[in-house]
C-alpha cells in the first residue's frame, strides 16, 4: 500500500506569479482549501520578481510594486499562507503531486482535487555557434538578476535578440549607469508603420516603449537594427560576437557578456498536460499563453472559476476580456519586431553549432541521424542521438531540436520531443529517499 | 522472411538471417526498442542464475556479446565489468554464499570480500554490508543501442507504425503462415514472431506470457561515484525475491530487485521493481522506496540528482522459462518471446539461433527446454 500523502487539499495552485496567486484568491474565496506553491523564496513571478534578501527594489512605490502588494494584500486576506521553496515536479502515475521541498530537503506528496499550473513563461533562445560559451546568457535571466539584485553585472554587456524586452534590459543597464554595448536587433519597428500605427491603440505600452528608448539613447547604446549575430566566438578571455547588417556587411563586437533574447513562450515543459483520471488540471497565465502580466492576473482568476466548476460537476468556459484584448497588443508587438529577414531559421545553422548544450550534442549529429534511410522517431532521437537527456532533460533544447526535425524532414508527422513524465526538474535523491529512510529507522 | 517486433530479439534475428543471405522484412506496431528493450537495464550477466537451462543461455548470451565486441559489431557497446553481489544482513549472506556455491560449481570465477577487504574494493558501500561476491566476466549493453546497431548493420528498414493483427494460412493452401497487418497480408516463407509482450495474442496462446512491469531511476553524471565501483551492485534480496515471486506478490503486488549500475557516462542506473501490471507509469512510492534502499547500500548516492526515471515491461511466462522454437504444427512459424529480465542479454544469441532454426541447422544452445509446445495450445485462429 501507497504511504499517505503528505498534504491533501482541494486544489494546488503552482506558481506564485501574477496568475497563481490570483487563481490561490479566487479559489480560496470559492470556499476551497488551497495550497499555492513557489519554487524561489518569494511569491512575485518573473514581473513582479521581488529583490533578494537585503538589496533594495529598484522602483518602490511604482505602479508595479502597488499592483503587486494589492495582490498579495488580496491573498492574505483569503488566508493563503504559500509555500515558498517549493518546486513541483509533477503529478506521479497514482495521481499524487510532487513537490520538492528545497528547505526541507525531502520530497512532499500531494493529494488534490485539482491542480492550477501558472508557471509563467520561459524565454526562447535560438541556437547559434558560440552560443554554449561561459558568458553567453538570456538577456531575460539577467533581467531578473538585475530585479533581484538592484546591481548591473560586472564586465560589458552586448545584448541580441529580437523583441521589446531587448530594449527593456538596455534601459535598466542604463538607469544602473552601466549601459550595454548595444543592442542587435533583427526586427525593425521603424520601418514597419502599420503596426506602429496599431501600437497607438495602446498609449500605456508606448509611453513605456519611448521611456525605455529615451533612456537607452542617453546612454549612448546604440540600436542596430535589422541585424542577426551569426557567431560568438571567445578571444583573449572576452567575447567575439560577428554581427551581420541587412546589407550582409558584418562586423565584430567585444564584450564581456552575450544576452539572448528571441521573445517568450508558454513554460509547459514537463507538467501534467490534462485532466487525467479525475484530476482537474489546468494551466494559466503566461505558461498557457504568454500575454504578459495584466492577462496573466485575469487568466489566473479565470483558471479558478474553471476549476470550481468543473469540481462541482459543471461545464465550464475561461472567460476574461483582458486575455482577448492582450492578444491584440501581442499581434501587434510581433509585426512590429517581424525580422527583417528571413536567415533561414535553424535549419542554416552550420553543423557545429550545439544544439543540446548539456551533452554538447549538434546540427550536424542531428542531420546526419535525420538523413539517414530509416526515418527514427523521436524516441531514438533522444535514446540514440542523446538529444534532450542531459540535466535539463529537453527543457532547454526540446523545441530546437523539435523544429529543425520539421525543417530537414518537411513530409514527416510532428514528433513530440517533451515529456510530461515527473520529475519536471532534477531532484537529490536524499529528498526523494528521505521519508522511507525515516520510516526504516 | 518476415519478422515481427522490432527489440532486441526481432532485431537480433533480423540481423543474423540477413547475414545469411535471407531477404528480411522487419515489421513493428511502433519504432525499434519502443517496448521492453528500450526502457531496461542491460545487465549482461550471469550471477543471479540458478544452475540450469538460464544458466546455460547466459553464459553463451555473454560469450556471444564478447565475440561480436571483438568483431567491431558491438564495438563500444558492451562494457565488460564484474556484478558485485551484496548482503546487508545475516539472513542475505547465507543466501548469498549458498548461491555463490552454486555459481562456482558452474565453474564461474567468484570473489569474495569481507571486512575490510571489502571496504577497500567498495569504498561507497554502508558498512553494515556484510560479504560482497563478485562475479567476473560479465557485462553491460544498452538495449536501444544494440537495436540500432544491428538493424543498422542488417541493412533493413524497418517498417514503423505497422501492427501485426493476426496470423493465418497462406492462400496457396501450402500450410505456410501469413501476417495480416493493418497495410494488407504480408506472406514468408517464414514467420518469426518476437513481439515481446504482443507475441502471445498473435500466437493464440493468451495465457502464456504476462507482463511484468519495472521501474527504473537515472541520475545526473558522477564519473568520480561512479568510477568507485568495480561493476554493478547487486543487492541480495534481488535472489530472495526471486525465490519469493508468488508469495510476496500478494501483499503489494511488487516486489524490489535493487541493482545499482554504474553507466559508461558517469551516471547511475538505479532499478528495479517487479509488478504484475502493463503500465509505463511512475509513482512516487516505488522509485522512494527503490531510492531508499539505494542510498543504505551505498550512502553517497544520496547527493546525486535523479534526471529521469522510467518504467518498462517485462514479459514473463509460467515457468520462468522463454518461449523459442517452432509452433508445433507450423514449419514456418517461429516464435521467440518471454525473455523476462535477460533479454539483453539473450537477445543477440536467441537471433542467432533462430537464424540456425530457419536456415535448417541445428542450433548451437539447447532450445528443448524453451520449447513453445510445453503449454497447451490453442489453435491458430485463421
Ligand atoms: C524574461 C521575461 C521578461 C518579461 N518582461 C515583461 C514585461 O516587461 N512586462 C510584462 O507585462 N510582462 C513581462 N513578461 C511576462 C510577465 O512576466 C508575465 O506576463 C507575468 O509575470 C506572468 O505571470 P504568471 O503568473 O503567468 O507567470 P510568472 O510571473 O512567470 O510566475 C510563474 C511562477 O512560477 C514559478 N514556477 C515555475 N516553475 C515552477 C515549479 N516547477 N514549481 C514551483 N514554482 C514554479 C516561478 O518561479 C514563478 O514565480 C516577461 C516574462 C519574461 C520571462
Ligand atoms: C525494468 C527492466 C529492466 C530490465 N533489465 C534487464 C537487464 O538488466 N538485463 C537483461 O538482459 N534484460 C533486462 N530486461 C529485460 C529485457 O528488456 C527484455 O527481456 C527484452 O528487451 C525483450 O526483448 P524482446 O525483443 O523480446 O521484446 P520487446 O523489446 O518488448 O520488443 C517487442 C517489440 O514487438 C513489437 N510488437 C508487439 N506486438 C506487435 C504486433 N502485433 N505487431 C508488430 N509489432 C509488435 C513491440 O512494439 C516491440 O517493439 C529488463 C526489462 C525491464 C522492463
Amino acid at each position: 500500500m501507497d504511504r499517505p500523502a503528505d498534504i491533501v487539499c482541494d486544489a494546488l495552485v503552482v506558481g506564485g506569479g501574477a496568475a497563481g496567486v490570483a487563481a490561490a484568491v479566487e479559489l480560496c474565496r470559492a470556499g476551497l482549501n488551497v495550497e499555492l506553491v513557489e519554487q524561489r523564496p518569494a511569491l512575485g513571478g518573473a514581473y513582479y520578481r521581488q529583490p533578494a534578501g537585503g538589496a533594495t527594489a529598484t522602483r518602490p512605490g511604482s505602479r508595479r510594486a502597488r499592483q503587486w502588494s494589492r495582490l498579495l494584500d488580496e491573498l492574505r486576506g483569503a488566508g493563503v499562507t504559500p509555500r515558498e521553496c517549493h518546486v513541483f515536479l509533477g503529478v506521479d502515475t497514482h495521481g499524487l503531486a510532487l513537490l520538492d521541498d528545497r528547505k526541507g530537503g525531502r520530497v512532499r506528496t500531494v493529494r488534490t482535487r485539482a491542480v492550477i499550473v501558472a508557471v509563467g513563461a520561459v524565454e526562447r533562445v535560438l541556437p547559434r555557434p558560440g552560443w554554449q560559451l561561459e558568458g553567453v546568457v538570456t538577456a531575460g535571466g539577467l533581467q531578473m538578476l538585475i530585479k533581484e539584485s538592484g546591481e548591473a553585472p560586472t564586465g560589458s554587456v552586448l545584448i541580441v535578440g529580437n523583441g521589446p524586452l531587448t530594449v527593456a534590459l538596455a534601459a535598466d543597464l542604463a538607469r544602473l549607469g552601466r549601459p550595454a554595448v548595444a543592442v542587435i536587433e533583427a526586427g525593425d519597428p521603424m520601418t514597419r508603420p502599420s503596426a506602429a500605427l496599431r501600437m497607438a491603440a495602446f498609449p500605456g505600452l508606448v509611453a513605456e516603449a519611448a521611456a525605455d528608448l529615451t533612456r537607452m539613447h542617453a546612454a549612448g547604446t546604440p540600436w542596430l537594427r535589422g541585424s542577426r549575430l551569426t557567431t560568438i566566438t571567445r578571444e583573449d578571455g572576452r567575447l567575439l560576437a560577428s554581427i551581420e547588417d541587412r546589407n550582409g556587411a558584418s562586423r565584430q563586437i567585444r564584450a564581456d557578456i552575450v544576452a539572448l533574447h528571441d521573445g517568450i513562450r508558454p513554460n509547459h515543459f514537463g507538467l501534467p498536460p490534462t485532466t487525467r483520471d479525475g484530476l482537474v488540471v489546468l494551466h494559466a497565465g503566461d505558461c498557457r499563453e504568454a500575454l504578459g502580466v495584466s492577462s496573466a492576473e485575469a487568466d489566473g482568476r479565470a483558471a479558478a472559476r474553471e476549476a470550481v466548476a468543473l469540481l462541482s460537476g459543471a461545464a465550464a468556459q475561461r472567460h476574461a476580456p483582458e486575455v482577448t484584448r492582450q492578444r491584440r497588443v501581442q499581434a501587434v508587438l510581433a509585426s512590429l519586431f517581424r525580422p527583417i529577414r528571413d536567415d533561414g531559421g535553424l535549419a542554416a545553422l552550420p553543423d557545429e553549432t550545439v544544439l543540446c548544450r548539456c551533452e554538447g550534442r549538434t546540427v550536424g549529429q542531428l542531420r546526419a541521424m535525420l538523413t539517414e534511410p530509416d526515418p527514427v522517431g523521436a524516441r531514438e532521437i533522444k535514446l540514440n542521438g542523446r538529444f534532450g537527456m542531459g540535466p535539463c532533460q529537453g527543457r532547454f533544447c526540446a523545441d530546437n531540436v523539435q523544429a529543425l526535425v520539421s525543417a530537414v524532414r518537411p513530409a514527416s508527422q510532428t514528433v513530440p520531443l517533451s515529456r510530461d513524465r515527473w520529475p519536471a526538474r532534477p531532484v537529490l535523491i536524499s529528498a526523494l529517499a528521505a521519508e522511507e529512510e525515516a520510516r526504516e529507522e | 522472411m518476415v519478422v515481427v517486433g522490432a527489440g532486441i530479439v526481432g532485431a537480433a534475428t533480423c540481423y543474423f538471417l540477413s547475414k545469411r543471405g535471407f531477404r528480411v522484412r522487419l515489421i513493428e506496431a511502433a519504432a525499434p526498442a519502443a517496448a521492453a528493450s528500450g526502457a531496461a537495464d542491460g545487465a549482461v550477466s550471469v550471477a543471479s542464475k540458478r544452475p540450469g537451462p538460464m544458466m546455460t543461455a547466459a553464459l553463451a548470451g555473454i560469450a556471444l556479446y564478447r565475440q561480436l565486441e571483438q568483431d567491431g559489431l558491438f564495438a563500444g557497446l558492451f562494457k565488460s565489468r564484474p556484478t558485485v553481489m551484496v548482503a546487508e544482513n545475516e539472513k542475505e549472506a547465507e543466501r548469498l554464499v549458498e548461491h555463490a556455491a552454486a555459481l562456482a560449481s558452474e565453474g564461474m570465477g567468484l570473489r569474495y570480500f569481507e571486512g575490510g577487504a571489502l571496504r577497500r574494493h567498495l569504498p561507497g558501500v554502508a558498512p553494515h554490508v556484510r560479504l560482497a561476491v563478485e562475479v567476473g566476466e560479465e557485462g553491460h549493453a544498452i538495449g536501444y543501442e544494440i537495436v540500432r546497431r544491428l538493424i543498422a548493420a542488417s541493412g533493413v528498414t524497418v517498417e514503423r507504425g505497422v501492427a501485426v493483427t493476426g496470423l493465418g494460412p497462406k492462400d496457396d493452401g501450402s500450410g505456410a503462415t501469413a501476417v495480416r497487418t493493418a497495410l494488407g497480408v504480408v506472406e514468408a516463407d517464414h514467420v518469426v514472431i518476437a513481439a515481446g509482450g504482443g507475441s502471445a495474442a498473435l500466437l493464440g496462446l493468451p495465457h502464456a506470457t504476462q507482463p511484468r512491469k519495472g521501474q527504473l531511476v537515472v541520475t545526473e553524471r558522477s564519473p568520480a561515484l561512479a568510477a568507485s565501483l568495480p561493476g554493478s551492485l547487486m543487492s541480495c534480496r534481488y535472489l530472495l525475491s526471486k525465490d519469493a515471486i508468488r508469495v510476496a506478490s500478494a501483499e503489494t503486488g511488487r516486489r524490489f530487485g535493487l541493482v545499482i549500475d554504474p553507466l559508461r557516462t558517469g551516471q547511475f542506473l538505479i532499478g528495479s521493481t517487479r509488478e504484475e501490471r502493463d503500465d509505463t507509469g511512475n509513482d512516487h512510492d516505488a522509485v522512494s522506496r527503490l531510492l531508499a534502499s539505494a542510498v543504505k547500500l551505498m550512502p553517497a548516492l544520496a547527493r546525486l540528482r535523479v534526471i529521469r526515471v522510467f518504467a518498462g515491461v517485462r514479459t514473463a511466462t509460467r515457468d520462468g522459462l522463454p518461449i523459442v522454437g517452432r509452433m508445433p504444427g507450423f514449419e514456418n512459424l517461429l516464435v521467440a518471446t518471454g525473455f523476462e529480465g535477460d533479454g539483453i542479454c539473450l537477445g543477440p544469441l536467441i537471433g542467432r539461433e533462430i537464424a540456425r532454426m530457419v536456415a535448417g541447422e541445428t542450433t548451437e544452445l539447447d532450445l528443448t527446454p524453451f520449447a513453445p509446445g510445453r503449454f497447451e495450445l490453442r489453435s491458430l485462429v485463421a
